[in-house]
């Protein structure tokens, strides 16, 4: 009941939000990887 | 300091105390005092979130941790995100559903009442050493910068707040913590400073180059090497993830000062997207907070770099014996910062490739002087803090920000303490008065009792007052002990493990009881010590986020083994 009444903005469901965080983190590493290996 | 930047500070704190004190209006009850009446949007929680995460010392020390160590500390986050997302799942649905004050709430409705009372000590224990340290670090570094008096310090920064923490509760600690984006705000000026300060011809690209070639961009590192997986590596990407995985499910899911932010959202959805969008802006925020260190280090090879940050000490230790050793390695390191300056010049402003080692090899050779100038320090003042990686930021600042931006960025520090402590102290307060005042008194929450409401707001305000100078006293004990904090650290991690563990058999492990978990968390702090102690002593090498994720694994491992050997019990599970 409780989860028809919660309006999630941006997705249709929370697990969108989970794939973006998770995304976000792994594009994250992979920036920082980059800096590692351009500037060493 | 000049007057200008006494004023600067001062109008600044009183003016945050002025705002506290103005948005500290909340319903005089317990939901209202320390929940702000379960209303606040997903942004407020995000900040409060941050801010109570985001300590004085965050500010100070990770510029300083870049400058020595490089920007691998970051690693440090990479569980967070991973664990928001846990945390999404599984415990934020089911704290909201319970209407829970405090975490520990849930232990008794899923255990029973031993379980929550073991765990609601074991956070009070280290949450109130930890806010005494979390006053003193920044006072010690703030008093030997600024000369003042350690005593008032201290006093200044953990006993103001206190003001708006007591009168306004969750509300007001909400509130001012909304102020933090000051913080960011001073950081970016600093940055800002730091890199137009550099000569002409040197950009950001270039004092990358340069502290990229010193070893400072090391973002991403494994800790492997060819004898294997170097398990004493506090930094690298395998601990960030799996230990910071665990801290930080530990810290954001269990202890009291945090779940207490998400708690005060308005309901399921605001309380989730505080804590994912933490995990989305937690990563960068720590990055660029590091690379402010990294390119302070640029800056110093541009510039005249002291060999030891902290000024107090090092002025004490000239009047030693020890004087003329010391002003020797000065002079060296004097000297070899002039060829150093000459071959970075040559390395990013002439183009010439071929300085890029000499500017590896001079950078080595400067911190190896510096570490050398340590240990003269050290025998020149036994007992004394030889550590100034948390002075590097600051003493930037005094040395180099323009008047009336060094009033500005003291009052950010003490803004960042005040976030982080009145959180604590409001979690502190809460526990207190739920966990074991009002629960142990048999006392039934009704908020349709104007007495009952009036009697029980007092003793919330009279607790968290208690608590505050509880932890202002730790923080003036602590004055004298300057290993303390790293101690502190370390206590934090012996105990949040465990805590973990409980609650991940809490929710996952629906067949564990009351008798098997507790007898589990008791057994497991014996094996957390257990390894601590074996570190200690140099039998085993290993970094303390590892202590997290045995705590929690030996909590649910010796709980399911309990269970199978104890009689179950009527209850239901």
């Amino acid at each position: 009941m409780e989860k028809q009444k919660e309006k999630i903005p941006l997705f249709k469901s929370w697990k969108g939000w989970y794939i973006l965080v998770l995304a976000v983190l792994l594009a994250l590493v992979l920036f920082f990887e980059w800096i590692t290996k351009t500037y060493a | 300091m000049s007057y200008i930047d006494w004023i600067v500070l001062v109008v600044t704190l009183v003016g945050i105390i002025a705002y506290g004190l103005y948005k500290s209006r909340t319903s005089k009850n317990l939901e209202g005092y320390f929940l702000s009446n379960r209303s606040m949007p997903w942004y407020l929680v995000l900040l409060s979130i941050m801010g109570t995460q985001a300590s004085a010392i965050t500010f100070l020390s990770a510029p300083g941790q870049a400058f020595t160590d490089g920007m691998r500390f970051v690693q440090y986050y990479f569980g967070l995100p991973i664990a928001m997302v846990v945390l999404c799942i599984t415990f934020v649905p089911l704290f909201n559903k319970l209407k829970l004050f405090t975490a520990y709430e849930f232990l008794e409705q899923r255990f029973d009442l031993k379980t929550r009372i073991f765990t609601s000590f074991l956070f009070l224990l280290s949450r109130g050493l930890s806010t005494g340290i979390s006053i003193y670090a920044p006072s010690i570094i703030l008093s030997s910068l600024m000369g003042w008096d350690i005593f008032w310090t201290n006093i200044v920064m953990g006993g103001v707040l206190i003001i708006y923490t007591v009168s306004g509760g969750a509300k007001a600690v909400a509130y001012t913590q909304q102020l933090q984006l000051i913080i960011f705000a001073g950081m970016l000026v600093a940055g800002y400073l730091i890199v137009h300060y550099l000569p002409e011809g040197v950009g950001f690209k270039e004092a990358l180059q340069v502290s990229g070639a010193s070893g400072k961009l090391n973002v991403i590192t494994t800790g492997i090497s060819e004898k294997g997986f170097d398990w004493k590596d506090r930094y690298n990407i395998i601990s960030g993830v799996i230990g910071g995985f665990f801290l930080a499910l530990s810290y954001f899911g269990t202890d009291q000062s945090q779940v207490g932010r998400y708690l005060t959202a308005k309901d399921n959805t605001e309380s989730r997207l505080g804590l994912l969008m933490n995990g989305l802006v937690k990563v960068p925020m720590q990055f660029l907070i590091l690379l402010l260190g990294a390119l302070l280090f640029t800056f110093y090879q541009f510039n005249p770099s002291p060999v030891f940050f902290n000024k107090s000490v090092e002025t004490k230790a000239l009047q030693t014996p020890y004087r003329d050793s010391l002003i020797q390695l000065q002079q060296k390191f004097t000297a070899i910062q002039a060829v150093q300056q000459s071959h970075t010049q040559s390395f990013v402003i002439k183009g010439q490739a071929s300085y890029k080692d000499s500017v590896q090899t001079g950078a080595k050779k400067m911190s190896e002087l510096q570490q050398q100038y340590r240990k003269v320090l050290a025998k020149a003042m036994p007992g004394a803090d030889t550590n100034d990686t948390n002075y590097v930021f600051l003493r930037f600042v005094v040395d180099y920000m323009p008047v009336g931006l060094i009033g500005l960025l003291i009052a950010i520090i003490f803004l960042a303490a005040w976030g982080s402590i009145a959180a604590a102290l409001n979690s502190l307060a809460s526990c207190t008065m739920i966990d074991f005042h009002v629960r142990l008194k048999g006392i039934q929450y009704n908020p349709n009792d104007p007495a009952q409401c009036a009697a029980e707001y007092r003793q919330s305000r009279l607790y968290t007052l208690a608590w505050g100078v509880f932890c202002v006293i730790t923080a003036e004990f602590a004055s004298g002990m300057g290993s303390l904090i790293e101690a502190v650290n370390v206590l934090g991690s012996l105990f949040y493990g465990v805590i973990l563990g409980i609650f991940l058999v809490a929710f996952y492990m629906k067949r564990i009881q009351g008798n098997a978990v507790f007898m589990a968390a008791l057994l497991g702090e014996v094996v957390v010590i257990a390894f601590f102690l074996m570190d200690r002593y140099n039998i085993i090498g290993l970094g303390f986020l590892w202590l997290n994720v045995i705590g929690a694994v030996a909590v649910v491992l010796l709980a399911a083994l309990l269970q199978m050997v104890l009689p179950r019990s009527a209850k239901p599970a």
